[in-house]
């Protein structure tokens, strides 16, 4: 019998994402397509995943390989696609890469913005799902809790995630490299435009406390102000109050809205104290020269975007060495993996119960000062037959007895009821 | 054995430079362990050879020129170890230690150049200057570092790349205010010092005030160090100026010391090279 670990998928390298979209697992298609998953004779167990950038099946069979085409039909279940429409853009892997591929998945290394910290969230969720329908079992339990822990390592030990990939995340970023910290800042919005939402939204996140909008259309001002829990402005009023702002955020459109004369009044004005300028705004609203200002600092959409390539570029180094412990990690799971069968766990069970015998045997010599050679191998005797004895009907129990659809849960129970596992 | 623990004080600051400087371009976590470890040990063999040095001789290690420099990077070390308990500016060890290596390096170089003073200069007043003028030198030595990050800091913020770098320097904000808590302790330091550098020499030499080229510059560095805290305090100086006036007036601070120290004439008391 030969038990293998197998994922059959698509994402977005391998698929557009009309069809990704059409195959994803919503809530009640994911719970059928589970459901049908567990009718098949020598599926064992089975996890669904499914997000925006992927949808894979991870299953545990039996007998060998299921044909791609069968495993297909599953997939296409309930879409009206056909399979043979599906089948050139999915991938599949087979145990030791299919561990591979989920470690990656898990750590963000196949990820569409390598680092991203989403994907660990959705695959224990979707792990969880799988579990409350009962079609996770003892195998996919190991290689899905191990893949959440090599995550956190690839996290932790490399520099994946350390760098910010979104133009507002790198503003926030930029500003914290200017600021000490952005507790109790002021930022002033000029325009209403989504981007500088997003930017006014990350600098709250961060700790800012007042927002200002200034905006053409008053009205319009005052809405996003209200959603963000800022002040409106008048945007003719704007000299009165850009003096009160750490970070002047431009997303209006119509050009320019702030030249460099104004801001060496505004500098002296303000003493010194640094702004902040981000100009998310094409055409731009800041003059580019406000940036030779001392004390003034400004970033527009390409300034920040190169950083943003930049980090990018990082981040893909430091894949690398994400790549390097996935790897270490893989053949560490692949060893417990092949051990789950009947032979070496019998044989690690008596390797157990030996261990111990010796152990208690030489104890209880050495305390027994001065006994004969002949007594010795009489209590020798004695241990063994007693741990013969106590390991002969779970031995033949695990040859004999266990259903084959039992089995791995069986072993998984024996191996862990003696402590037999590996550190893993 | 005070010169062999200052020998391997200096290997030490030696190892916690590359360290802290590796750690700029490539940290990692032997970088970020082996930096403070270092330094710390060399700190702790300098602290050992300090004080072998006055239980040998009953004054601080400040007679021969270079010594004096090697006394002041123990100060400096002192200062950054006080500040970094209270505030993460580890990467000013990136300059700190490549200086402490190179002082206890020239100490260590002209060691036997030694100068025993007379007993007359021997009075405790000598310690109380010198560790008090020294301690406000390194105070304003901090301040000197800091402004330099401040300014690599801004020219990075304003070109727009090497955003690596920016990220592993602190916040702008962060080193203009430290630079101004430096001059702000400095200040009183080096006037104590000079205070007390009056006096000892009032005990040595029964005059407070010699007309020496070292006090005349001494007083020139207090005055223009008045002058950027009262600035800096009331004037609301702050940010590039600031750093680069700072910077200014620390380079004014060791050229003083090392010209004095160079053209010592005959009878000068000061600067460690004792012509008398």
């Amino acid at each position: 019998m030969s038990r293998q670990l197998s994922i059959l998928g698509l994402n977005h390298r391998t698929a557009p994402v009309e069809l990704r979209e059409k195959l994803a697992m919503t809530e009640g298609r994911g719970e059928g397509v589970l459901a049908s998953l567990l009718t098949h004779d020598h599926i064992e167990e089975v996890v669904l995943l499914s997000t925006c950038n992927r949808v894979e099946i991870v299953y545990c069979s039996r007998e060998g390989p299921i044909e791609t085409e069968e495993m297909t039909g599953f997939l296409v279940e309930g879409t009206g696609l056909s399979v043979d429409e599906c089948v050139p853009y999915l991938y599949s892997f087979e145990n030791r890469e299919a561990v591979r591929h989920l470690f990656r998945v898990a750590s963000s290394l196949d990820s569409m913005v390598v680092g991203e910290p989403q994907i660990l969230g959705q695959m224990k969720e979707q792990f969880d799902a799988s579990v409350d329908a009962h079609s996770a079992g003892p195998v996919l339990h190991r290689v899905f809790h191990k893949s959440f822990s090599v995550a956190k390592r690839v996290r932790s030990e490399t520099g994946i995630a350390s760098r910010t990939v979104s133009v507002a995340s790198t503003a926030v970023d930029l500003a914290s490299h200017i600021f000490e910290s952005l507790e109790g800042r002021t930022v002033l919005l000029i325009g209403a435009g989504d981007m500088g939402e997003t930017a006014a939204r990350h600098f709250q996140g961060a700790g800012v406390k007042d927002i200002m909008v200034a905006n053409r259309t008053f009205e319009n001002g005052v809405a996003l102000a209200r959603e963000l829990g800022g002040t409106p402005i008048p945007l003719e009023r704007l000299s009165n109050y850009l003096p009160l702002a750490d970070l002047v955020v431009g997303s209006a459109g119509g050009g320019e809205m702030l030249s460099a004369k104004e801001v060496k009044g505004l500098m002296r004005e303000r003493k010194g104290r640094a702004v902040f300028f981000i100009d998310v705004a094409v055409p731009r609203n800041f003059d580019p020269a406000i940036n030779k200002i001392d004390g003034a600092y400004l970033y527009d959409m390409d300034d920040l975007s190169s950083v943003v390539e930049e980090n990018l570029e990082e981040r893909q180094r430091e894949a690398v060495k994400g790549e390097a412990i996935v790897e270490g990690e893989v053949d560490h799971f692949w060893l417990w993996f092949e051990k789950l069968g009947v032979i070496p766990t019998i044989v690690a069970l008596r390797e157990y119960a030996e261990e111990i015998r010796n152990q208690e045997l030489e104890r209880t010599v050495a305390k027994l000062n001065g006994i004969s050679e002949e007594d010795r191998i009489r209590i020798d005797h004695m241990t063994r037959s007693i741990v013969n004895k106590l390991l002969h009907r779970p031995t033949s129990v695990l040859k004999r007895e266990v259903r084959p659809d039992e089995e791995t849960r069986m072993l998984s129970a024996v191996r862990k009821l003696f402590s037999l596992e590996d550190e893993l | 054995m005070e010169l062999l623990a200052l020998e391997f004080a200096c290997f030490a600051y030696l190892t916690a430079a590359a360290a802290y400087m590796t750690g700029i371009a490539y940290p990692s976590d032997w970088t970020r362990r082996l930096g403070p470890w270092a330094l710390g040990t060399a700190f702790v063999l300098q602290s050992l050879s300090v004080v072998l040095h006055v239980i040998d001789t009953g004054v601080i290690p400040v007679e021969g020129f270079t010594e004096g420099l090697a006394f002041f990077a123990w100060l400096l070390v002192a200062t950054y170890v006080f500040v970094q308990r209270k505030q993460e500016v580890s990467v000013l060890a990136a300059a700190i230690a490549p200086m402490a290596f190179l002082f206890t390096l020239l100490a260590i170089e002209f060691y036997s150049e030694r100068t025993v003073l007379p007993e007359s200069w021997q009075t405790p007043w000598l310690t109380v200057h010198v560790t008090l003028a020294f301690l406000g030198n390194a105070v304003f030595g901090l301040a000197f570092v800091v402004s330099l990050v401040y300014l690599v800091q801004e020219r990075l913020l304003k070109s727009h790349r090497r955003a690596w770098m920016i990220r592993r320097l602190p916040a702008l904000e962060t080193m203009d205010r430290l630079g101004y808590l430096f001059l702000f302790w400095g200040f009183p330091l080096l006037s104590l010092g000079m205070v007390s550098g009056g006096v000892w020499a009032l005990s040595m030499l029964g005059k407070f005030w010699t007309w020496e080229p070292r006090e005349i510059l001494s007083v020139i560095t207090w005055v223009l160090y008045a002058g950027l805290l009262e600035f800096r305090l009331v004037g609301g100086l702050r940010g590039k100026r600031a750093a680069y006036l700072t910077i200014l007036g620390f380079m004014v601070l060791v050229v003083s010391y090392i010209a004095v120290t160079l053209i010592s004439v005959p009878g000068a008391r000061h600067g460690g090279v004792y012509t008398s």
